[in-house]
C-alpha cells in the first residue's frame, strides 16, 4: 500500500505524449517513428494502471487487464510495421536506382 | 510514503529523460539503449503501483521483445529507411493536440484528489481471472489481431515464391 | 447466449482460416481463394439481413431500447438494429471488392494472403457494429486497420505500394496511441470502458476536464479513421499509392468502421448531457457538438477544394472521398434521429459510388488507361457501358436527383434543418459544398464524353479488346450501377428501415 498524487502521473503520462507527439512530427528515420508511437502508447498504459488503481476495487483489475491487452497490440503492431520496412529494404536494397529516386530528403 | 514520493520523482525523471534521448540522439544503436532504458524504468513504475504482473510483462514484452525487435530492425536496414513521405502526411495537427492536451491535463488534475491516493496491491490470480471471465473478449479479439498481423507478417519477408 | 446470434462473424472468420488453410495445403488459385471470399461475404450479408428481419433477438425488456442482447459479456457486446444496419453494409463492400478482386492477374502471389486479409479486416468492421465497450472497440478498429496495412503493401515487388503501406501504418499507430491515450482518460473519468456505463448509467462524470480531454483524442484518434480534416492528408498519398482494388476497400469499407465509432462514442454523452444538465456541466455537449460541427464543416470544404486542383483520378476520388466523410459527420454533430439515420444513409450511398468509383478506375487501368484525368478524353465512345457507370456513379457523388447520392444528402440535410438552431449552417454549408464538387465532377464527364481522345492514341495503339476489364469487376460494377439508381429512384424500405433502427439507436441515450 501506498499513496501518490495524481497530479504528477497525469503530468508524467502527458509529457510521454507529448514527446512521442513530437518524435512523429520531427523525425524521418522510420525506427525513431516507430519508437515515438511505442512511447506515446506507453503513456496510455501508464494511465490504465494508474487510473487502476484509482477507480477502486474491482475497476481496478479491469484497468490492468486494459493494460495487458494494450501491451499486447502495441508488441503486435511494431512485429507488423518491421515487416512492412524489411520489405521495403529488400526491395530498395536490390534496386538501387529506386532507392536514390524515391529518396529526397 | 516520503521515500515512494521520491521514488516516483526519480522514475519519471529517468522515463522523461531517455525518451528523449532516445529520439534526440544521432546514433541508432544508441536509441535502442536508451529505449530499452526507458522501458525497464516503466517496469519500475508499474511494480511501484503496485501491479507487478504489468511490471513482468512490461520487462519480457518491452524490454526484451520489442526491443530485440527494434535493435533487428535496426541492423537490417542501417539508415536506410527514411520516411520523409511518412512525415509529410500528418501535418502540424499533433503539436497542437500535444500542447491543448497538456494545458487541460494541467487543468484536469486539478479535479482529483490532491492528497495522493491510496494504491492497493491486488492478487494476480484475480487479474488471470478477470481477463479470462468478464474481459475475456478482449484477449479473443487481440488473438484474431495477432493472427492478421502473423499472416500478413510472414507473407511480406518471406523470399517470394512466384 | 444464442450461438446463432454470432452466425455472420464465424462465417467470415471460418472463410478466412479457410483460405489460409488452403494457401498452406498448395492451393494456387485465385479464383478458389476469391470465391471463398466473395460466397463468404454473401452468405453472411443474408444472414443479418435476417436478423434485421426477423426479432430473434431478445433481452428488449431488460436492457435499453436498442440495446438487444449482450451475450459475449455483459457491457462488451450488444446487437443494436443500427449496428446490425452497419454490418450489412460493411459486408456489402467486402462482397462488391471480392468480387472484383477475382479479375485480379491470376498469375500473381499472395492472393491467398489478399483475400484472408481482406477477410480477417471486414470480420474486424462487424465487431466494430457490434461493440458496446471503447476497448472491444478499439481492438475491434484495430483487427480491421492492420489487416488493411498488410493490404496495401501485399504486392510486395512495387515499391509504390510497400511506401503507401509504410504511410498507412504510421499514421494508423499514431490514431491508435491517441484513440488509447483518451481512453485511459475516460477510463480515469467514468471509471469504466462500457458505451452504456458511459452515459445512461446516470452517473455524474467524476472529471469533466479529464473525460473532455479523453474525448478530443478521440475525436483526433478516430478523425484520423474517418479522414476528418486536420488528420486527412494521409488519405490522399495511401488511396492513390495502394493497389486500386485495396483503394476501394479502404474508402469504401474501412473508413465506414470509423463513423460507426463515432456513432457509438459521442452519441451517448451528447444526448444525456445535452438534455439532463443534472448529469454534467451545461457546456460539456455543446463544446463536442461545436467541435464535431467546425470539423465536419472543414473536413467537407477543404476536400473539395483540393479536390478542384487534381489532375490525377485516384487523387481527386480521395479527396471527394474526404469531402464525403464531412457529410456524415453532419449527423454525428446534430445528434438526432433523423440525422443519424441520413449520415447512414449517407454511408451506405457512398459504398455504392465510391467503391465503384475505384472499382471503374482499377478497370480502366487494366485497359491501358493511364493515372491522369486527361489520359481519359473519349473513353465515352470507346467504352459506353463503363462510361455511363462511371458517369451514374460520379451524378451520385455530386447528388443529382434519381441516384442514391441525391436521397443521402437530402435526407442529412434536411435533419440538420430540423434540428434548428446553429445546425441549420451545417445543412447550409453541405449545400455549397455540393454545388461546389459539382464542378469537378462536371469536369471529369466532360473528359471523357466531350473532349477527342489524345491524338497519341492510335487505333494500334490501343491495347486489343480482347483484354477486358474481367467478368468479376464488370458484374460488381453492374451490381453497384443498379444499386445506385434502383435506391434512387425507389429508397422506400431501405430508408424507413435505416430510420427505425436510427430512432432506437438514438432513443438508448435518451
Amino acid at each position: 500500500m501506498s499513496a501518490f498524487s495524481p497530479a504528477g502521473l497525469l503530468a508524467l503520462s502527458g509529457a510521454l505524449l507529448s514527446i512521442g507527439l513530437f518524435g512523429i512530427l520531427t523525425r524521418r528515420n522510420f525506427i525513431l517513428l516507430l519508437i515515438s508511437i511505442e512511447i506515446a502508447i506507453n503513456a496510455a498504459v501508464l494511465n490504465f494502471v494508474y487510473f487502476a488503481a484509482f477507480a477502486g476495487a474491482t475497476g481496478g483489475l479491469t484497468g490492468q487487464a486494459i493494460a495487458v491487452v494494450v501491451i499486447g497490440l502495441a508488441a503486435t503492431e511494431v512485429a507488423v510495421g518491421l515487416a512492412i520496412v524489411l520489405a521495403l529494404n529488400r526491395l530498395r536494397g536490390s534496386i538501387n536506382v529506386a532507392e536514390a529516386a524515391t529518396l529526397k530528403f | 510514503m516520503i521515500l515512494e514520493e521520491l521514488a516516483f520523482l526519480a522514475i519519471a525523471v529517468v522515463a522523461v529523460v531517455t525518451a528523449l534521448l532516445a529520439l534526440l540522439t544521432r546514433e541508432l544503436v544508441h536509441t535502442i539503449i536508451w529505449i530499452a532504458l526507458f522501458f525497464v524504468d516503466l517496469s519500475a513504475l508499474y511494480f511501484l503501483l503496485q501491479a507487478p504482473f504489468l511490471g513482468v510483462l512490461q520487462l519480457g514484452v518491452y524490454a526484451g521483445a520489442v526491443t530485440i525487435l527494434l535493435l533487428f530492425g535496426v541492423m537490417v536496414t542501417r539508415k536506410r529507411i527514411f520516411s520523409r513521405e511518412a512525415a509529410t502526411g500528418i501535418g502540424p495537427g499533433p503539436i497542437v493536440l500535444a500542447g491543448l492536451t497538456l494545458t487541460f491535463l494541467a487543468l484536469g488534475s486539478e479535479e482529483l484528489p490532491q492528497n495522493g491516493v491510496v494504491v492497493h496491491a491486488y492478487d494476480p490470480t484475480l487479474l488471470s481471472q478477470t481477463l479470462f471471465n468478464a474481459d475475456g473478449p478482449w484477449l479473443l479479439l487481440l488473438g484474431l489481431v495477432m493472427l492478421s498481423a502473423l499472416a500478413g507478417a510472414i507473407y511480406l519477408v518471406r523470399e517470394g515464391r512466384e | 447466449m444464442d450461438p446463432l446470434a454470432y452466425a455472420p462473424e464465424f462465417v467470415v472468420l471460418a472463410a478466412a482460416l479457410l483460405v489460409f488453410l488452403a494457401d498452406v495445403l498448395g492451393v494456387r488459385r485465385l479464383e478458389a481463394f476469391g470465391g471463398i471470399a466473395t460466397g463468404a461475404s454473401a452468405v453472411a450479408f443474408a444472414l443479418v439481413l435476417a436478423d434485421l428481419g426477423t426479432p430473434v433477438l431478445s433481452g428488449l425488456s431488460t436492457l435499453p431500447a436498442g440495446v438487444l442482447d449482450a451475450p459475449l459479456g455483459p457491457g462488451i457486446t450488444s446487437f443494436t438494429s443500427l449496428g446490425l444496419v452497419f454490418q450489412a453494409i460493411f459486408l456489402l463492400a467486402a462482397f462488391f471488392v471480392s468480387l472484383a478482386s477475382l479479375s485480379r492477374p491470376s498469375a500473381e502471389a499472395g492472393s491467398a494472403v489478399f483475400f484472408g486479409l481482406l477477410l480477417l479486416a471486414t470480420l474486424g468492421m462487424l465487431l466494430v457494429a457490434l461493440s458496446a465497450d471503447l476497448i472491444f472497440l478499439l481492438l475491434a478498429i484495430e483487427l480491421a486497420s492492420i489487416s488493411t496495412y498488410l493490404m496495401v503493401g501485399y504486392s510486395r515487388k512495387e515499391a509504390r505500394h510497400l511506401e503507401a503501406a509504410m504511410k498507412f501504418y504510421i499514421i494508423g499507430a499514431l490514431s491508435t496511441a491517441l484513440s488509447f491515450f483518451g481512453a485511459s482518460l475516460l477510463f480515469g473519468a467514468y471509471g469504466g470502458t462500457s458505451f452504456y456505463g458511459l452515459g445512461p448509467a446516470a452517473t455524474p462524470i467524476g472529471y469533466p476536464t479529464l473525460a473532455l480531454v479523453g474525448y478530443a483524442l478521440l475525436i483526433a484518434g478516430l478523425g484520423f479513421k474517418v479522414t476528418a480534416v486536420p488528420f486527412h492528408a494521409w488519405a490522399v498519398d495511401v488511396y492513390d499509392g495502394a493497389p486500386t482494388d485495396v483503394s476501394a476497400f479502404l474508402a469504401g469499407g474501412t473508413k465506414k468502421m470509423g463513423i460507426f465509432a463515432f456513432f457509438l462514442v459521442f452519441l451517448a454523452p451528447l444526448l444525456i448531457l445535452g438534455h439532463t444538465p443534472a448529469l454534467g456541466p451545461r457546456g460539456f455537449a455543446s463544446a463536442l457538438q461545436l467541435t464535431l460541427g467546425i470539423a465536419a464543416v472543414l473536413t467537407m470544404t477543404v476536400g473539395n477544394l483540393l479536390a478542384l486542383l487534381q489532375k490525377e483520378m485516384k487523387r481527386l476520388l480521395a479527396y471527394s472521398s474526404i469531402s464525403q466523410a464531412g457529410y456524415m459527420l453532419i449527423g454525428v454533430a446534430v445528434a438526432s434521429g433523423p440525422a443519424v439515420a441520413g449520415a447512414t444513409f449517407q454511408v451506405l450511398a457512398h459504398v455504392f459510388m465510391k467503391t465503384g468509383a475505384f472499382l471503374v478506375v482499377a478497370a480502366v487501368a487494366s485497359l491501358g488507361v493511364g493515372p491522369l484525368i486527361e489520359d481519359w478524353r473519349g473513353l465515352g465512345p470507346r467504352r459506353p457501358y463503363l462510361s455511363l457507370s462511371f458517369a451514374l456513379m460520379l451524378l451520385s457523388l455530386a447528388g443529382v436527383p434519381l441516384t442514391i447520392g441525391f436521397v443521402s444528402k437530402f435526407v442529412l440535410f434536411s435533419s440538420a434543418v430540423q434540428a434548428k438552431g446553429p445546425f441549420v449552417w451545417l445543412a447550409v454549408a453541405g449545400l455549397l459544398n455540393s454545388a461546389l464538387s459539382v464542378f469537378y465532377y462536371a469536369r471529369i464527364l466532360k473528359t471523357i464524353y466531350l473532349d477527342p481522345p489524345a491524338p497519341t492514341d492510335a487505333p494500334a495503339a490501343v491495347p486489343a479488346p480482347a483484354a477486358g476489364i474481367g467478368w468479376g469487376r464488370g458484374a460488381a460494377i453492374l451490381l453497384i450501377t443498379v444499386g445506385i439508381v434502383a435506391l434512387g429512384i425507389y429508397p422506400g424500405p431501405v430508408l424507413s428501415g435505416i430510420q427505425a433502427a436510427a430512432s432506437q439507436f438514438v432513443f438508448v441515450g435518451g
